[in-house]
């Protein structure tokens, strides 16, 4: 293998009879990665790979030098998972203490965590509904909220499935802006907004569970919709 | 939707949270075990209004957490109708919504920074068997987070049926609400397991 911060060598993924994703193999370095594709394609189950939370059924995923099937515990503290649906990523009642959540078991005072909790909501807006249950928030509220929780963990590689599936063009934006402009880890991000898949640094296309395309955003995007229209 | 904290001075949010749980677990039990008729059961509604007064709630303060399960009463109660005498429906459903409204005043009344101290230092003597104490904790904060999730699946499924002109039917509730509660706890299940990583 190349040594690259993530790869995919010959990795199929069968759930049951169904194959999800067949002989993908590729080596990506590129900070910003864009995964788009039709429904069903795979870009879950690609995005679900690169943490642990699917495992390949044959092939080898190496993800910042880890294997995934066999040390999700070290990879997960090192990669930040934001899925599509707010409500099932919120863990803790309120939102500061979700957001809080991701310093668990971090060697930290009581009084750091605070003042770190509150600078991070303050960047993401959340200040006002620090102590409210999270689960009062709006859908790009808690998109946001999500957001803010994943990236508080300083995780080294940030991937997120849809993660404006179910928002507004207002969150949407937020979103886009937090992801894109002002992040500094790499991304991989699964998505159907080809804004989003057009300001990455490279695009993978899935369709039928292959890896069907991949290379300079425009050019890929441009084909993809050509294919469908 | 069951709120929670609602700050205030009573002796209730002044109680030490540890206090509050043993009590609380000492009342379910009781209620669980010993609520046999319906005069317990009044007896055991009586001391939950006392309770909802004592914090400072009042009645409408209770009324609201009853009202926020009202589609897991109805559905309780229906599938017992089913099996069971009205007596022993309206007994049973009684003791779990005496419980859960219970419950409730106790993350009304309490942080859960605090609540989840609280279990963590009385889950420590477990250690020796193998229990994680944080483990509980995280169970318990994660139930807290999840009720009115649940109940909030229970009124968009029951909006989306009125909105249609679905009559109120048990079958028509119980099942859509089962699927989204068991696709909540897988999803769920992997935020856990992506955020969770000790
Ligand atoms: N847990 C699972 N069990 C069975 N089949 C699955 C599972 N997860 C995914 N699949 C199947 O694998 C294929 C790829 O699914 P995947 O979720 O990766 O697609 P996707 O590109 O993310 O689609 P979408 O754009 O709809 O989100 C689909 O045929 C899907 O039905
Ligand atoms: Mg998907």
């Amino acid at each position: 293998m190349s040594g690259a911060r993530i790869e995919f060598d010959d990795v199929s993924v069968a759930f049951g009879e169904r194959r999800a994703l067949h002989g993908v193999s590729v080596a990506l370095d590129q900070r910003r990665i864009g995964i788009i594709g039709s429904n069903g394609s795979g870009k879950s189950t690609f995005a679900r790979m690169l943490n642990g939370l699917v495992a390949p059924s044959s092939g080898q995923v190496r993800v910042l030098g880890l294997d995934p099937a066999h040390q999700a515990k070290q990879l997960r503290r090192r990669v930040g998972f934001v899925f599509s649906n707010p409500d099932a990523q919120i863990i803790m009642p309120t939102v500061a203490e979700d957001v809080a959540f991701s310093l668990r078991g971090r060697e930290l005072s009581l009084a750091e965590k605070r003042d770190r909790t509150a600078a991070a909501l303050e960047r993401f807006g959340l200040t006002e509904h620090a102590d409210a249950p999270a689960h009062s928030l709006s859908g790009g509220q808690k998109q946001l909220l999500a957001l803010c929780a994943v990236l508080f963990g300083d995780p080294d590689l940030v991937v997120a499935d849809e993660p404006t599936a179910l928002l507004d063009l207002a969150n949407t934006r937020r979103i886009r802006r937090h992801l894109l402009d002002e992040l500094s880890q790499q991304l991989v991000v699964a998505t159907h907004d080809m804004r989003i898949a057009a300001q990455c640094d490279i695009v993978l296309r899935f369709e039928n569970g292959g890896l069907h395309d991949q290379g300079e955003p425009a050019a890929v995007i441009h084909r993809y919709e050509r294919d469908h229209a | 939707m069951i709120t929670l904290y609602r700050p205030g001075t009573s002796i209730l949010h002044r109680a030490p949270a540890g206090v509050k749980i043993l009590v609380l677990a000492i009342l379910a039990l009781a209620i669980s075990l010993l609520v046999r008729d319906l005069s317990s059961l009044a007896l055991a509604a009586a001391v939950t209004v006392g309770a909802y007064l004592l914090a400072g709630l009042g009645v409408t303060g209770l009324a609201a957490q009853v009202v926020a399960i009202r589609w897991i009463i109805v559905t309780m109660l229906g599938t017992q109708l089913v099996f069971l005498s009205a007596r022993l429906a309206a007994l049973n459903t009684g003791r779990v919504v005496i419980v859960i409204v219970l419950v409730s005043l106790l993350s009304l009344t309490t942080l859960t920074a605090d609540l989840l101290d609280a279990t963590d230092r009385a889950c420590q003597p477990l250690r020796r068997i193998g229990v994680d104490p944080a483990q509980v904790a995280l169970l318990l904060a994660m139930t807290v987070t999840t009720i009115p999730v649940i109940a909030g699946f229970a009124s968009t499924i029951r909006d989306a049926q009125r909105a249609r002109g679905v009559p109120l039917r048990l079958q028509f509730l119980v099942v859509p609400l089962l699927i989204m509660s068991l696709r909540h706890a897988d999803d769920l299940a992997d935020a856990v397991a992506a955020r969770a990583s000790e």
